[in-house]
């Protein structure tokens, strides 16, 4: 029993490693750019296929195709910008009925692309990293939770220690406010994009050998990532990686000892209670929408 | 005069700020009765505590002896206190006619049965006229199918009016309602309010301008740091020393 | 005299429509005349100021209800439909509670989890929702005469008769709520929810009484899908039909009654019948999603707005006034 609660608690820190890149960029873009990104699951999707292609179909290695496929999709995140976004500045509504549009213009290039089929990549690494005999994690895995940590403490640093991190937030917190002080409302939304993308690009390729790619797998991350960024207060990036932890934990464990659909379930209510309870989130203080 | 509306003990505390502390006043019926203070004194907050707006964190308000404290607005408006909002707050996007249509719903009750069969002409006619006369009060029955966001400064001030006078109010709680307004608007303002009194409608309003507070009030209540300071007929609060004092260095605002 | 005349034209229109189509267009048809009242219940819900992305979801709570009724009740079809609206709106009343202390943003999020978590319980629950493969076997409209014309509901033509005549009924009635002072109110809810609760109006009882319509009309267009497919399943409601249903909604515009419709057929033409015609089955996400994208870019007010250029501007209450004299 005690084998199980570890090895559940080990692959629940696995999802929240990627949960947490993913929701991190969704509540990046948010908070800059004012507009819910649809196409987040999507973008992870790219990142999936951008390894697919370099790695499995073009035989590079893993540890190229990997940022390959991260900067691929920052640039996805840069064309959204340009093309949906800044267009549609102040209209909410248009900028989420625009990246609905981009979802699924994406999902039908994977289809066209790759197919309906499943994809299943060769594994990376076959090792396992043990801890006993029954409790493990494998190391593709790992891969994971390392890059998770090193690119969130990465975007930490960045945005705390930087002047392009403190032009970012302030332009996040107020966006007049900002643009009075000189800050270029348009270059923070496009780097705010390039790195939400990216995250979500990237999180999407570390884990191409782990699951099943396929044009669809966007739909699941993108209830995921509201749920995370709902419970962890929408627009704070450390809620989003608490609230994440949160959610894989539960998810995880709901899993494990019940079923999945059921876990969806706890997940979703969950979130609603938090919506009832305290809707700026459980670690939200400030509230944009 | 009766007791009719009375504030007893009223207090508003946000979070560390007081905001109204301790406040007791009363208007009398068909009384025009004035709610005046510099900046910061808890004018608005009392207000929207009145119109139900605000709970209140302590104290009551009684309406004909009954304690409408901590109701929902539209329970207050229900029993016939009704509010008008600074600035221009109305359906910008509807025409005249239909936001003064609005603000019959409480005479006309809107049922969605009867209005899917068709069984509700007669409300619908007593609605409108009730509409027009209150936009015609007002002087805006020239301008019925103008869309309200589309109106002049003066006329949307109007029109705020007419909404609320089309719901026969007993109370009115007019919210600076001179703000913005030059001497003439303002004169044509005041003899409308003069109107709404001579109509039965008690008014319960909170100005800056002290002219028009001073030429058309019967009892004038003063606060001042969110507590009662002084209350008098317009004569006696313009010459009350603690009055004065409060308008610091604003002597000749009270003049 | 224009009028009934132009109206007369239209419904002939209508009935003669279906005979020069073809099998499968006769199919579409069909559908695309239960997405109109789909995506008009949706209207009224937005008429208040809130966007849901539950409705497709509440749509199949109407399906699934009737489905149930009819299959392991014994309750007559017709019946069962009303049924399915009435088992719709009560939901949403239900629902109105956790829902409506939420705003803007926040519920439209709130109504979508709300909608999945309705989802995976038909999924998780093979008793009595049939799990993930659904209800097959769903009871069809019996076949009815009416003297000059007699139903045969494994005919398209026939069932598009049928549920045109409802959609064209609810829509009716819609349309009287939109022009009552009930849809006064609405609109008065919408624009300035402060000033509507100082005129006396009882927000959260007119946002749930628009709630509840829009979903009793969303349950009646689920079941008349369910009895005209035969099945149910909880992906005949997911979250892809919902962004349909939002992007007829905005693509046409929701400030005039035709706007949804307009977006609706217009949409649906080119998705199903023309991009299905040029032969492009894989990329027809793509193109729709390239519409949807610079329709919003270039058309923010929907295709309404076009319309609106061509003909002036009429309100609500001078058009009734009219109706009146």
């Amino acid at each position: 029993m005690m084998e199980l609660l570890a090895q559940t608690g080990l692959n629940a820190v696995y999802a929240a490693s990627y949960i947490s890149l993913v929701a991190v960029g969704l509540v990046l873009i948010f908070g800059v750019m004012g507009v819910i990104n649809f196409a987040h699951g999507e973008l992870f999707m790219a990142g999936a296929y951008a390894v697919v292609a370099l790695y499995a179909d073009m035989h590079l290695p893993f540890f190229v195709a990997v940022p390959i496929g991260m900067v691929f999709v920052g640039v996805l995140g840069l064309v959204m910008e340009r093309g949906l976004f800044r267009p549609l500045k102040g209209n909410p509504l248009g900028g989420l009925v625009a990246s609905i549009g981009f979802l699924m213009i994406l999902q039908s290039l994977a289809v066209m692309g790759f197919g309906v089929r499943m994809e299943h990549i060769p594994p990376v690494t076959q090792e396992v990293w043990r801890i006993s005999d029954k409790v493990g994690l494998p190391v593709a895995r790992i891969y994971v939770i390392v890059a998770a940590v090193v690119l969130l403490s990465a975007l930490w640093y960045f945005l705390k220690r930087t002047r392009f991190g403190w032009a970012l937030r302030a332009s996040a917190q107020d966006p007049e406010a900002a643009a009075l002080q000189g800050i270029s409302i348009t270059q923070t939304a496009r780097i705010a994009m390039f790195i939400g993308a990216a995250l979500a690009g990237v999180a999407g390729a570390l884990t191409a050998p782990l699951v099943s790619v396929n044009p669809h797998m966007g739909h699941s991350v993108i209830v995921t990532a509201f749920i995370v960024i709902i419970v962890g207060g929408v627009g704070s990036l450390e809620g989003a990686i608490i609230a994440s932890v949160v959610y894989a934990f539960v998810h995880t464990f709901v899993t494990t000892f019940s079923d999945g659909v059921l876990a969806d379930i706890v997940g979703l209510m969950l979130m609603l209670v938090v919506l009832i309870v305290k809707p700026t989130g459980l670690f939200g203080s400030a509230d944009r929408a | 005069m009766t007791d009719f509306l009375e504030m007893r003990n009223l207090t508003m505390r946000f979070g560390g700020l007081m905001a109204v502390d301790g406040l007791s006043f009363k208007v009398a019926h068909g009384s025009i009765h004035g709610l005046i203070g510099p900046n910061g004194a808890g004018k608005t907050t009392t207000f929207n505590m009145i119109s139900g707006f605000y709970t209140p964190t302590s104290g009551q308000i009684l309406l004909r002896g009954e304690d409408i404290s901590g109701l929902a607005m539209h329970e207050v408006a229900r029993r016939g206190v009704v509010r008008t909002f600074q600035h221009s707050t109305l359906f910008a996007e509807l025409t005249v006619l239909e936001n003064a249509l609005v603000g019959t719903h409480m005479p006309f009750r809107p049922n969605i049965f009867a209005a899917i069969i068709g069984w509700d002409r007669e409300d619908r006619r007593g609605a409108e006229a009730r509409a027009r006369e209150a936009l015609e009060f007002f002087g805006l029955e020239d301008l019925l199918d103008e869309r309200a966001g589309d109106l002049s400064h003066g006329h949307q001030r109007a029109l705020g009016l007419a909404v609320a006078y089309a719901s026969h109010p007993d109370v009115m709680l007019l919210d600076e309602p001179f703000t913005g307004m030059n001497p003439e608007e303002t004169r044509q303002m005041m003899e409308l309010m003069r109107r709404l009194k001579a109509d039965g409608i008690t008014i319960l309003l909170v100005e800056h301008d002290m002219q028009a507070i001073m030429g058309l009030c019967d009892t004038i209540t003063c606060m001042s740091f969110g507590k009662f300071l002084a209350e008098g007929g317009p004569a006696e609060i313009r010459h009350h020393p603690a009055v004065i004092e409060a308008y610091l260095g604003g002597a000749r605002h009270v003049a | 005299m224009l009028k009934p005349m132009m109206f007369l034209l239209g419904a002939a229109a209508l009935i003669a429509l279906p005979h020069g189509l073809s099998f499968s267009q006769q199919e579409i048809l069909v559908f695309m005349v239960i997405n109109i009242l789909l995506v008009m219940s949706y209207r009224l819900l937005t008429l208040t100021g809130e966007w849901s992305l539950g409705h497709v979801v509440i749509m199949g709570v109407g399906a699934y209800a009737s489905a149930l009724m009819t299959k392991n009740l014994g309750v007559p079809v017709p019946l069962g439909m009303i049924l399915g609206g009435v088992a719709a709106a009560l939901l949403a009343v239900l629902l109105s509670f956790p829902l409506f202390r939420m705003k803007g943003f926040y519920f439209l999020i709130g109504s979508f989890a709300a909608g999945e978590i309705i989802r995976l319980i038909w999924k998780r629950f093979r008793e009595p929702f049939g799990g993930v493969r659904g209800i097959s076997g769903i009871d069809p409209m019996p076949d009815f005469s009416i003297g000059f014309y007699s139903f045969d509901f494994f005919e398209p033509v026939s069932y598009y008769y049928f549920a045109g005549a409802i959609v064209a009924f609810c829509l009716w009635v819609l349309w009287r709520i939109e022009k009552s002072p009930v849809g006064l109110t609405f609109h008065a809810v919408h624009w300035q929810d402060k000033l509507a609760q100082a005129s006396g109006v009882n927000l959260r009882a007119y946002r749930t009484l628009a709630f509840a319509i829009a979903s009793g009309f969303a349950g009646i267009a689920g079941a008349l899908q369910a009895h005209y497919v035969g099945t149910v399943n909880p992906n005949s409601f997911d979250i892809e039909v919902m962004v349909f249903v939002l992007t007829w909604a905005i693509v046409g515009g929701t400030t005039t009654f035709y706007g949804p419709i307009l977006g609706c057929v217009l949409l649906t033409v080119i998705n199903e019948i023309v991009l299905r015609g040029m032969g492009f089955e894989q990329a027809r996400p793509l193109f729709y999603g390239a519409i949807m994208i610079l329709s919003i870019l270039f058309l923010p007010n929907g295709l309404e707005s076009i319309v609106q250029k061509f003909i002036p501007r009429k309100s609500a209450a001078k058009s009734d006034r009219k109706a009146e004299a």
